[in-house]
C-alpha cells in the first residue's frame, strides 16, 4: 500500500500514532538529535542521532528479571516490555536490526531480545541526504531500506511517499487515512531519482573488501597507541551487541544485562590474568575482525552497516574507515563534527 | 525513554552528555553532539557515568550513631541532632571549634550554601575542600602571578598550539578529551613535549619525553627559562610591557645551567636544550599540567616556575597559548569559585577585607568572621589535638583520599561530633555520628564549573533513592535551624544570589546557561563570557614573575627505603572508587590494587607480574600485587589510591607546602618486600 503524506501533516500522524503506542522518534535537542519518546517535540529527520535505535531492542542496561528471597526460597519476576513504534529510523539501522535478528535468532534464540523485538514496529526513513560520515551504499545497507520493516517513508520534497510493507504498516496508514493523499507515479519516480543521487553522493571506495584490505595493511599497534580505550565505537555501533551479565543486590536484586565492548582489556582477560588480546592494537583489530570476518561467517552479511557513527564519536586521530592515522588528521580541521 | 542533557560527574573536562531515562531509571548515557568539549565523544568513564546511580548500595535514609551502630532515622531527628551538637560545641568552645569540608563533586549552589552556612551560621571560616589536595598551589601561584588562579585559555584552543609542554599529567588517561585536543594539535604539526617520570601513553606519542627525578621540577623548569633567555628566544616586548620581576627571576634561574639541571633532575642536558628551543621557538606555546606538578611540598613554587616560563615566552592571552591546569574533579573549579576556601568568599573575594565582609553581611543578614580559617589538613590536625570539635564533611572520603590514613582516622575519631553526607557508605561515613543520604548528579538540578571555567547545568533525570535528598534542601534546613536565613525556591534562585555577590559570575543565570554554558569572567547579563583570559591586561595590571629556588624533596631514597614511591590514579577509577568500583565495566578493568614497578627492578627482586608484595614507607605499609611496567623508571614505584583494601595514603608523607598547604603526595621513600604466597 502506498500513499503520500504532506510534510505539515507529519506531527498529526505522530499524534495519531502516539495515542495508540509509545512512539520513539528522532527529536531535535540542545545536544543534537536523539531518539526519545515523542510528545510533540520538534522532529529532526535530517541529522542522524549518535545513539543508534538498537538501544531500544538491546538496552544499555536491562533488568532481565528481579529476584526476591523469602524464607529461603527465591521467586523471579520479569519486567513488562513496552510496545513501541520506532519512527524515522535509517536504512542502516534497519539493516543492523536485520543482522541482530540473525545473530540473536540462532539456536537457542535470545528470548530477552525477541520479547522486545516482537513488541516493536519499525517505520524507516530512506536517506535522501546522507551525512558526511556515511558509507552505507558500499555495504549494501542503504540509502534505501531493503530489509523488512512495517512502513517506509521517503522525503520527496513537499511530503513523504509512504510504503506499507506489513499488516502493521497498513494499519498505521489506515489509522491516519484522513491525513494522506493518494500516491502518484511521479512520487515514485522522484523517490528513485533522489535515492540514486544519495547513493552517488556517498564515497564509492568503502566496500567490505576495501575495508578488509585496509585491515590487512593497518599498523594496529600504531592505531592502538592513538586509541584512548573509551569504548565509544562499540557503544554507538548499531551492530555491536556484546553484553555482560551481573547480579546486583543481595539477597534481593536484579539480574542485569549491560552492554560491553571488546575494546576493554577486561573483556578478554582470563581469570588467571592472562589476556589473549593484550594490547589496545590487538583489541582494535579484533573489533574489525568481528565485523568483517566473524559476523559474515555467522550471518552471511558484513557486520558493519556504514553508518559512520564510530568515526563521529572516536576522540582519537584514527580514521575508522581506512584505518590510517594520518589521513584522518588531514581532513580533521575541515571535518564537520557538528 | 527520555534523554536529559547534563554534565559528566568525573574529571574537570566537564563533558556534555545525555542521560537515558527509561521507566524512571537511568539506563545509559551518551555524549552531546553539540557540547564544545565533548562534541560527540566521551571517555570510558563518561560513557558509564550514570551506571552507579541506581546501585543498591546507595544510602537511602539518614543514620544516627548509637554505640557501634548506625541506626536508621528521620531527617528531622538527624538534622535536630546535628544542629544541637554544633550549637553546643559553638557555645562551649567558640565557632573556631567547628568546620566544614565541602565537596568538589557537589554543585556550585551547594558549595555556596555550605560556605555561607559556615560563615554566618557557624561563625567560622573553617571551610575547605579537596582542592587543598589538588590545585591549591595553582590557585595560589597563578593567582599571584597572573591575577587569576584558573586555566587561562579554553581547552579547544590547545588544538591551535605550535608547541605543547605537558608536565605531570597523564592526560590520555585522566583527562582523555583534553588529550584528544592535544593530539589534534600534534597532527597539525605541533610539537609535543611530555615531562613525566613515567612513560605515559601521551609520552609514547610525544616528540620529546623528559623523565625527571620526582620532586625536581623547579630545577629543570628554571633551566628551560634560563636557556630560552640565553638563546634570545624570550619575548622581551611582552616581558617589558606586561610583567614585573624579570631581572630577579632570571638572576635566580641563570644558576640552573643545563648541566646543573641534569645533575639534579636526571634529564640529559641535551634534551633540556632541545626542549627549550622547541618551546622557545614556538609561535604559540601552551603549558598543560596536573597533579604531578601540584602535589608536592613546594607545589606553589613549581606552578610559579611554569607561569614564569609562559610569561617569559609571551605565551599568555592568545589562542593556542596559556597555562592549562587540568582539574581533577568536575566541579573543583566551582567549589573554589564559590569560596569553599578558608581565606576567600565567592569569586575569590578576601575575607580579610572589611568591604567584602560588609557586602556579604548585608546580603546574608549576620556577622562574618574576619580571620581566615583552617585549611583541610589543618582542620584534621586541630581535631587530632582537640581544638576542633565538630565537623561536617560533604561528599568527601578523607579517610582514603587524604595523606596519612591512620592519622586522619585518629583525628576524625577525636571529634565530638562528625556529620557526613554522601551517596554511598564510605570509610568516612563509618566514623560519623550522623550520616545524611545525598542525591547524586542525576537526581538534582544545579551547575558545575569545568576546568576551563565553563559554568554549565546539570538536570534532574530521576528521583533520589529512598529518603535521600538534594543537599541544597538539608543545607538550607540546617542553616535555618542554626539561626541564619536560607530561603531559596530553587537552585536557580541561589545562582541569582551568587551572581549578585560575585563579580566574575555577575552575568550568569540559569536562563542564560544554554548547551555551551558560559565561561567566567562573565560580569554582566549581556557579557558573552570569556574564553581566553589576560588578552590585553592582567587583573592586577601586570603579571608577576617571581624567582623560585629548587629544594630537595623532604624524603629521598636511602639504604632503608631505596625506592621512590609516587601515587596517582588509574584511568578506570576515580578517587576512592566510591562510584567507579560500583560500575561493573570499570571495576572489571582494574578489580584489584596494584603497584607498578620497573621490570628490571622486579627481576632483581625475583618479582613477577602478580607477585604479592608489601610496600612500606616510614608511615605505613600496604599489601598489593606487583605489576611490571616499562613506563616506570628504575627505582620508582607507582601506586594508585582508589583502593580501601590497600590505601595508598597509608604511605604518603604529610609535609605541607608552606603557601598552599598541599601535602607532599607524590614523593615518599619506600621499600618493597615479597610476601609469602
Amino acid at each position: 500500500m502506498k500513499a503520500f503524506l504532506p510534510k505539515d501533516q507529519l506531527p498529526l500522524l505522530l499524534d495519531a500514532l502516539g495515542e495508540r503506542i509509545e512512539v520513539i522518534a528522532p527529536v531535535s535537542t540542545d545536544a543534537g538529535p536523539a531518539f526519545v519518546t515523542w510528545h510533540g517535540q520538534p522532529i529532526d529527520l535530517k541529522d542522524k542521532p549518535l545513539s543508534p535505535i538498537t538501544e531500544f531492542l538491546l538496552p544499555h542496561k536491562e533488568a532481565l528479571f528481579t529476584y526476591i528471597q523469602e524464607a529461603g526460597r527465591y521467586t523471579f519476576k520479569e519486567e513488562e516490555i513496552p510496545s513501541r513504534l520506532l519512527f524515522g529510523i535509517r536504512p542502516c539501522d534497519l539493516h543492523a536490526i536485520a543482522l541482530l535478528d540473525r545473530i540473536f535468532g540462532r539456536e537457542p534464540p535470545d528470548q530477552a531480545y525477541f520479547r522486545r523485538r516482537r513488541a516493536t514496529a519499525l517505520v524507516v526513513q530512506n536517506c535522501t541526504s546522507p551525512g558526511k560520515e556515511c558509507f552505507c551504499a558500499g555495504l549494501e545497507a542503504g540509502p534505501e531500506a531493503k530489509d523488512p520493516c512495517d512502513l517506509q517513508l521517503t522525503d520527496i520534497g513537499d511530503g513523504f511517499l509512504c510504503q506499507a510493507e506489513t499488516p502493521a504498516g497498513i494499519l498505521i496508514l489506515n489509522a491516519s487515512r484522513a491525513l494522506l493523499q493518494p500516491a502518484l507515479p511521479g512520487h515514485l519516480q522522484e523517490r528513485t531519482k533522489l535515492l540514486q543521487k544519495a547513493r552517488r553522493a556517498m564515497p564509492q571506495d568503502r566496500s567490505c573488501s576495501q575495508i578488509r584490505q585496509a585491515m590487512e595493511s593497518a599498523d594496529w599497534e600504531a592505531l592502538g597507541r592513538e586509541c584512548i580505550s573509551c569504548g565509544g565505537c562499540s557503544f554507538v555501533c548499531p551492530v555491536c551487541h556484546c553484553f555482560n551479565i551481573l547480579d546486583l543486590g543481595v539477597p534481593d536484586g536484579q539480574r542485569l544485562r549491560c552492554r560491553d565492548s571488546c575494546m576493554f582489556s577486561g573483556f578478554s582477560r582470563l581469570t588467571g590474568g592472562a589476556n589473549p588480546r593484550r594490547t589496545q592494537g590487538q583489541r582494535l583489530r579484533h573489533w574489525y575482525q568481528e565485523k568483517f570476518d566473524v559476523i559474515p561467517q555467522i550471518t552471511g552479511l558484513p557486520g558493519c552497516v556504514g553508518c559512520g557513527r564510530c568515526h563521529l564519536t572516536c576522540p582519537a586521530a584514527i580514521n575508522r574507515v581506512d584505518l590510517s592515522v594520518a589521513s584522518r588528521l588531514m581532513d580533521d580541521s575541515s571535518e564537520a563534527r557538528r | 525513554m527520555e534523554k536529559v542533557i547534563s554534565t559528566c560527574i568525573y574529571c574537570g573536562c566537564g563533558c556534555g552528555l545525555l542521560l537515558h531515562v527509561d521507566g524512571g531509571r537511568i539506563v545509559g548515557a551518551s555524549p552531546s553532539l553539540t557540547h564544545p568539549m565533548s562534541r560527540g565523544s566521551l571517555c570510558i568513564k563518561g560513557w558509564l557515568a550514570a551506571d552507579f546511580v541506581g546501585h543498591p548500595d546507595r544510602l537511602r535514609s539518614p543514620l544516627i550513631r548509637q554505640g557501634d551502630l548506625l541506626i536508621k532515622s528521620t531527617w528531622d531527628e538527624a538534622l535536630a541532632l546535628t544542629a544541637a551538637s554544633l550549637r553546643s560545641i559553638q557555645k562551649e568552645f567558640g565557632p573556631q571549634a567547628l568546620g566544614i569540608l565541602t565537596s568538589a563533586k557537589g554543585t556550585n549552589e551547594e558549595n555556596y550554601l555550605l560556605m555561607k552556612m559556615a560563615r554566618v551560621a557557624l561563625g567560622t571560616n573553617n571551610v575547605d575542600h579537596v582542592a587543598r589536595l589538588c590545585h591549591a598551589p595553582t590557585v595560589a601561584a597563578l593567582g599571584f602571578a597572573l591575577g587569576s588562579g584558573a586555566m587561562t585559555g579554553s581547552i579547544s584552543s590547545l588544538q591551535s598550539s605550535d608547541a605543547i609542554l605537558v608536565v605531570g599529567s597523564n592526560t590520555t588517561e585522566q583527562h582523555p578529551l583534553v588529550a584528544s585536543y592535544i593530539l589534534r594539535a600534534r597532527s597539525r604539526g605541533a610539537k609535543l613535549i611530555v615531562v613525566d617520570p613515567r612513560k605515559t601513553r601521551l609520552a609514547e606519542l610525544a616528540d620529546l619525553w623528559l623523565s625527571p627525578r620526582q620532586g625536581t621540577d623547579v630545577a629543570w623548569i628554571n633551566c628551560l627559562l634560563n636557556i630560552i633567555v640565553k638563546q634570545d628566544l624570550a619575548d622581551m616586548q611582552f616581558i617589558k610591557e606586561r610583567t614585573y620581576g624579570f631581572v630577579e627571576t632570571l638572576h635566580t634561574a641563570s644558576a640552573y645551567t643545563a648541566e646543573k639541571a641534569e645533575e639534579i633532575s636526571g634529564i640529559p642536558a641535551a634534551d633540556l636544550v632541545k626542549a627549550a628551543s622547541i618551546f622557545g621557538l614556538a609561535g604559540r606555546g601552551a603549558i598543560v599540567y596536573a597533579m604531578g606538578v601540584t602535589q608536592h611540598f613546594r607545589g606553589t613554587d613549581i606552578v610559579q616556575a611554569l607561569a614564569n616560563l609562559a610569561l617569559v615566552t609571551g605565551n599568555v592571552g592568545r589562542v593556542g597559548t596559556g597555562v592549562y591546569p587540568l582539574r581533577g574533579h568536575q566541579n573543583v573549579q566551582g567549589a573554589c569559585d564559590m569560596g569553599a576556601l578558608p581565606n576567600v568568599l565567592s569569586g575569590y573575594q578576601q575575607v580579610s577585607s572589611p568591604q567584602v565582609r560588609a557586602k556579604f553581611a548585608e546580603a546574608w543578614g549576620g556577622q562574618l568572621p574576619c580571620e581566615p580559617g583552617l585549611t583541610a589538613l589543618e582542620m584534621l590536625w586541630a581535631a587530632e589535638s582537640g581544638s576542633l570539635k565538630g565537623l561536617i564533611i560533604v561528599g568527601e572520603n578523607p579517610v582514603l583520599s587524604y595523606p596519612h590514613t591512620s592519622r586522619v582516622q585518629k583525628a576524625l575519631n577525636e571529634l565530638e561530633f562528625l556529620a557526613v553526607c554522601d551517596i554511598f557508605p564510605t570509610e568516612t561515613t563509618a566514623l560519623a555520628d550522623v550520616v545524611l543520604p545525598a542525591a547524586c548528579f542525576a537526581e538534582k538540578n544545579g551547575t558545575f564549573t569545568s576546568t576551563e571555567r565553563r559554568v554549565q547545568r546539570i538536570r534532574k533525570a530521576v528521583d533520589p533513592p529512598g529518603e535521600a535528598r538534594a543537599e541544597m534542601e538539608w543545607i538550607c534546613d540546617l542553616t535555618r535551624r542554626l539561626g541564619a536565613i536560607a530561603e531559596y525556591s530553587s537552585p536557580g534562585d541561589v545562582m541569582d544570589e551568587i551572581a549578585s555577590l560575585t563579580p566574575i559570575y555577575g552575568g550568569i543565570s540559569y536562563e542564560r546557561l544554554g548547551p555551551e554554558g558560559l565561561q567566567w569572567p562573565c560580569p554582566t547579563k549581556d557579557h558573552p563570557g570569556t574564553g581566553i583570559l589576560h588578552a590585553s591586561s592582567f587583573p592586577h595590571g601586570r603579571a608577576r614573575l617571581r624567582p623560585v629556588l629548587y629544594l630537595d624533596p623532604p624524603e629521598t631514597p636511602d639504604a632503608d627505603y631505596p625506592f621512590m614511591l609516587t601515587t596517582g590514579r588509574s584511568m578506570y577509577h576515580f578517587h576512592t572508587g566510591t562510584m567507579t568500583r560500583r560500575t561493573s565495566l570499570l571495576d572489571r578493568e582494574v578489580p584489584t590494587p596494584f603497584v607498578e614497578i620497573n621490570p628490571e627492578d622486579a627481576r632483581l627482586m625475583d618479582i613477577r607480574d602478580g607477585t604479592k608484595v608489601r610496600v612500606e614507607t616510614r608511615r605505613g605499609s600496604v599489601s598489593v600485587e606487583a605489576r611490571l611496567a616499562e613506563g616506570v623508571s628504575k627505582g620508582d614505584l607507582f601506586l594508585p589510591f582508589h583502593f580501601s583494601e590497600a590505601p595508598a595514603n597509608a604511605l604518603t608523607a604529610q609535609c605541607l607546602d608552606p603557601v598552599s598547604k598541599i601535602a607532599e603526595l607524590k614523593v615518599s621513600a619506600a621499600r618493597l618486600k615479597k610476601e609469602a604466597p
